[in-house]
């Protein structure tokens, strides 16, 4: 499948659900190549999926998430056991394990949902980062569960995509109000606990968030305000950055403003909040603290 | 049938409302004796039927008694132990129990999952001998805590503690032995438990002072180590202990003073607590501790709290020490995956 088909794919998926993360609609089209592969060998097959990878990089979405899923689907495509015959045979084997692994993928939100709406109480106040799915489905859940809260939404610029999210949970009739990035220390003593999604998960059990996570965390510390996470498993990956300066320049801003050369002067998409900060992380695996992070990976890994 | 299978659990809770069963140890035991008699007497032919019947009995306890959570503890780790007698004893048809890592999200086929459903034979006995190797571990657990003490505690240091714990008096009456220190109780208003424990220590010949609740801060810089004994651990590390003990853990991080807490394996609970919680977290006390009822009139006009508990959030404690060593609060999630299957985590 050639680089344009590849990019085509990919932004279809995104542009038509609405629902599906850009890390489910990378690994959709990883199995969309290897169904249309004319490869004879694994290694080719593999290489195959690798150019498909930096193609879907070098499209305008945001990479962080792409780039875990994609790990995590070339890792399980190299630990099938394989010892068939044909090629044939093998694909099939494939795509029928990238079928169960994208069913789970699927099922993930709905546990995330099920164990985060539990913390959330009858009077809360709840303080959240731009737009995350996750942590809007979670809200509607609590919300059917009949429990009286209140949100606080980032307007988080520079896409301001935290009013789209306020839209949606006043759509829901959960009360919600909008207010700017720079007023998170102000508001921070008022919220009883932050919650917000994560674009990945590093092996330090820190998470990359859009950009002004790490300022919201560090109030959050300040005023003793618990820091949830909600996040899927497969978004974890193998960095592990020691600071802001260490993430790496395909996360922080998109393949148009990478190739357009200084990037002293631009504003960076996202930012890492280290594990310190971090109270506890939901994931389909369950509830970790961010010490587990890094087991899970090895685990896998080894 | 309903009664017949929980009257077991009801008469444990009882007990345990009334106050015959006081100690953690003491229901410890308990719950392993139900469990015997349950494992050799029930009526169960598979593994699957077995973990419903416990399962169940943990249901009811965690309705009725929420804070209790040994003996709902030392039955999950009962489920992990089934399960586990049933992946060996199954082992010759490769078949996996679903998991729930990240690996296993990459490597589980659907089809290959156990559902405890066969009825083998051997399973009743090797259960068996699991209990009874289990209950020598619970029995011996409180000294091999003690035998510990020596390593963490030295010449003539000043070790702080509060109220009462047979653990922790076990501990220090140990190190007595080989070291001399000295040993601050606090008293641990309204039920000053604290006064059985000096005077406990002090027969043992260990220099002991009584300092009343308020005086924790002001004695606090002189304290070399806290060491205290915990009702439960939770999941994220933290503990519920008795009334009082967030502020002595305070005061240590202040002085940077190290606290240590001795704890048994089956205090570990998979339970992550809300800050939302509190009706299940913490229970009241008769308020009659803290004023008597003789104070007549003067009742009307004031509200009295008497909690049981304290929660004290993980960033506070050093280090958690078990018969198996000491752990870093951070670690107790890996503790938790050895002690619990994750299925179980959420009864």
């Amino acid at each position: 499948m050639e680089g344009e088909k590849v990019r085509e794919f990919f932004c279809k998926i995104i542009k038509e659900d609405e629902d599906v993360s850009v890390g489910v609609a990378a690994i959709r089209t990883l199995m969309e190549i290897i169904k249309h592969s004319k490869s004879e060998t694994v290694q080719e097959l593999e290489a195959t999926l690798k150019d498909g990878i930096q193609v879907m990089k070098s499209s305008n979405y945001p990479v962080a998430a792409v780039n875990s899923g994609c790990e995590l689907f070339l890792r399980f495509i190299t630990l099938a056991v394989l010892d068939t015959r044909t090629f044939e045979e093998c694909k099939a084997i494939m795509l029928n394990r990238g079928h169960i692994f994208i069913k789970k993928l699927d099922e993930a939100r709905g546990k995330i949902v099920k164990l985060a709406a539990k913390f959330i109480g009858d009077g809360c106040k709840v303080l959240t980062h731009s737009r995350s799915r996750v942590v809007l489905q979670t809200l509607r859940k609590a919300h059917k569960q009949t429990k009286n809260f209140e949100v606080f939404v980032t307007i988080s610029a520079p896409d301001n995509s935290g009013k789209r999210m306020c839209k949606d949970l006043e759509a829901e009739g959960i009360p919600c109000t909008l207010i700017l990035d720079s007023a998170v220390g102000y508001i921070m003593d008022q919220v009883h606990f932050i919650m917000v999604g994560a674009e990945c998960v590093v092996e330090s059990g820190g998470i990359v968030n859009k950009v002004g996570n790490y300022t919201m965390a560090i109030c959050a510390k300040e005023m003793k305000k618990p820091f949830y996470v909600l996040t899927e498993s497969f978004k974890f990956t193998r960095l592990f950055p020691l600071g802001q300066q260490d993430l790496p320049a395909e996360y922080k801003y998109t393949s148009d403003v990478r190739k357009s050369g200084d990037l002293k002067k631009v504003h960076p998409l996202v930012d890492y909040t280290p594990p310190s900060y971090i109270t506890l992380l939901f994931t389909d695996i369950g509830i970790l603290t961010p010490s587990a992070v890094s087991d899970e990976l090895i685990k896998l890994y080894l | 049938m309903l009664e017949q299978d929980l009257s077991d659990v009801i008469s444990l809770i009882s007990d345990i409302k009334h106050k015959k069963l006081f100690n953690s140890y003491d229901v410890a035991l308990r719950t392993e004796e139900l469990l015997e008699a349950l494992i050799s007497k029930g009526q169960w032919k598979s593994a699957r039927e077995l973990m419903a019947l416990v399962k169940m009995k943990i249901k009811y306890i965690a309705e009725n008694l929420p804070q209790e959570a040994t003996a709902a503890n030392i039955m999950r780790h009962i489920l992990k132990v089934i399960r586990e007698e049933y992946e060996a004893a199954s082992k010759l048809n490769r078949k996996k129990g679903e998991g729930q890592s990240l690996h296993q999200l990459v490597t589980a086929n659907p089809n290959n999952v156990l559902d405890y459903s066969e009825s083998l034979i051997n399973l009743k006995s090797s259960l068996l001998d699991h209990l009874t190797e289990y209950k020598v571990e619970l029995e011996s657990s409180t000294d091999n805590i003690a035998a510990q003490a020596s390593e963490h505690i030295h010449m003539n240091e000043i070790i702080l503690t509060v109220g009462k714990s047979k653990t922790v008096e076990k501990f220090l009456k140990s190190a007595a032995t080989k070291r001399e220190f000295s040993v601050m109780v606090v008293e641990g208003a309204p039920f000053y438990y604290g006064h059985a424990m000096a005077t406990s220590l002090s027969k043992n010949n260990i220099q002991t002072t009584i300092i009343p609740d308020s005086a924790v801060f002001a004695m606090m810089s002189r304290v070399n180590k806290v060491i205290i004994g915990t009702h439960t651990v939770l999941a994220n590390g933290g503990l519920r202990a008795a009334s009082g003990v967030h502020t002595v853990a305070l005061a240590a991080k202040h002085y940077s003073v190290p606290v240590m807490v001795l704890s048994h394996m089956f205090k570990f609970t998979p339970i992550y607590v809300a800050s939302f919680d509190h009706g299940n977290f913490n229970i009241c006390a008769s308020p009659a501790d803290v004023i008597p009822y003789s104070t007549g009139e003067l009742l009307n006009k004031i509200h009295i709290i008497n909690p049981a508990f304290d929660y004290v959030p993980p960033e506070l404690v050093t280090l958690f020490i078990s018969h198996q060593g000491g752990n870093a609060p951070s670690y107790v999630y890996r503790l938790l995956s050895e002690l619990y299957h994750q299925d179980d985590y959420d009864i």
